[in-house]
């Protein structure tokens, strides 16, 4: 015969029982189990009759009546939204950075077209220049070489060319020649003339046109 | 688990597969198939039908999106059960938790055929829900109506075991005292009596 106490241990083991052998989840060990203390204990027959109408009860239909179609429908058209939203800043991005490029390309065309104007309307008025790989100048008619002495002095030298209305375009070389033009190719014979009869004037000749 | 629902399980995680590739008819092909349960479900939660299809829609919508990161440590129902429970939480915090009263049902929730003794069961059955708390109908729900375990029921919750066993244990004790005076019976001290 079993003590109060067995038989609550036994109650209390039914009870954490009956959910798992309701849904036919506990072991066969178990179910048999519970089926046999059922027989031998009325207040535990009663709760399981109670879990049991429960479990029915709930496996009634619940009377929603949503429509799958419906539902699947919206929830189709808001994933498409969502890709849309998800898929418009790249596109706005990409379309912002082409925007851009061409901006650029078109702020650098019309630069170097307004360079180009420039260079074209005032192309004969710059000074030309030389570089160390470009051949040698060509020679300027009415050039006049020459070679001043060492002991003249510089303001000797600038005084001279000033009054011949000299000019210095290149020298001194290496052997200390200056090329210069007279301010007006009419006066280049006399003052030719006047520099080599001028003091502190070691060479003054017109500069060959094809040397 | 039962032979059934390892198949079930395999074919959700099929379909899982063919979501992260972008494929649209196996979503709708796990959407149908939930549809039910879900509604089923989250009829414990709230009684309004909007609210209802909402979170279904706000489920299915991250299970679109998180497919592909889904690494099986469950199986996926208990997967797609707790992020409608999270969903289904989160939609009542933003309306205001409304208890289940069944007696306040539109016509539309009353089923079309509804015979006397599934009316009196269905009745007997929200009278007792009204009196557990929102976590204390979902542990009876998925343990009673569904039939997880406590495990699985715990995932779904996001909670530990112990805790699941608590509610499924109180909510026991509430249905054991109510239940009885619902069907007419005499409530006893020995019914009163908790194992």
């Amino acid at each position: 015969m079993k003590s109060t106490k067995d038989t609550d241990q036994d109650c209390a083991r039914a009870w954490e029982a009956m959910p798992w052998v309701l849904q036919d989840s506990a072991p066969q060990e178990q179910s048999a189990w519970l089926t046999d203390h059922l027989a031998r204990c009325e207040a535990c027959r009663e709760e399981f009759a109670q879990q049991s109408r429960l479990r029915l009860a709930l496996a009634l239909p619940t009377g929603i009546q949503l429509d799958p179609e419906a539902g699947l429908k919206r929830l189709l058209g808001r994933i498409d939204a969502g890709e849309a939203e998800a898929s418009a800043p790249r596109a706005r991005a990409g379309g912002w950075v082409t925007r851009a490029l061409v901006a650029a390309v078109l702020v650098q065309a019309v630069g170097i077209g307004i360079l180009g104007a420039e260079l074209w309307s005032s192309g004969g008025n710059h000074a030309s220049y030389r570089t160390l790989s470009n051949p040698a100048q060509p020679a300027m008619a009415g050039a006049i070489r020459v070679v001043p002495d060492t002991n003249m002095k510089l303001a000797d030298w600038n005084t001279l060319l000033h009054s011949l209305q000299l000019a210095v375009v290149d020298g001194p070389n290496d052997v200390g020649a200056y090329t210069v033009m007279p301010a007006r190719t009419s006066t280049g014979d006399a003052a030719l003339r006047q520099l080599r009869a001028a003091h502190g004037i070691r060479l003054a000749e017109p500069v060959a046109a094809n040397p | 688990m039962k032979y059934a629902d390892i198949d079930a399980d395999e074919t959700d995680r099929l379909l899982l597969q063919r979501m992260a590739a972008g494929d649209r008819a196996a979503l709708a092909t796990l959407y149908r198939a939930y549809h039910g349960r879900l509604c089923r479900f989250l009829s414990r939660l709230t009684r309004r039908n909007d609210v209802i299809e909402e979170v279904i829609n706000d489920c299915f919508w991250i299970v679109w999106q998180k497919a592909g990161s889904f690494h099986g440590d469950s199986r996926v129902s208990t997967w797609i059960i707790g992020i409608t429970y999270r969903c289904g939480l989160k939609a009542l915090r933003q309306r205001g938790d409304e208890p289940v009263d069944e007696e306040g049902l539109p016509e539309d929730r009353t089923p079309a055929f509804d015979p006397g003794e599934d009316r009196e069961l269905r009745d007997w059955l929200g009278k007792a829900m009204e009196r557990l708390s929102a976590d204390q109908r979902v542990v009876v729900e998925l343990v009673y109506g569904v039939g997880h375990t406590l495990d699985d029921v715990a995932t779904i919750m996001q909670c530990p075991v112990g805790t699941v066993k608590a509610r499924l244990f109180h909510a026991r004790v509430k249905l054991r005292n109510i239940l009885p005076a619902l069907a007419g019976e005499p409530i006893t001290p020995k019914e009163n009596r908790v194992p």
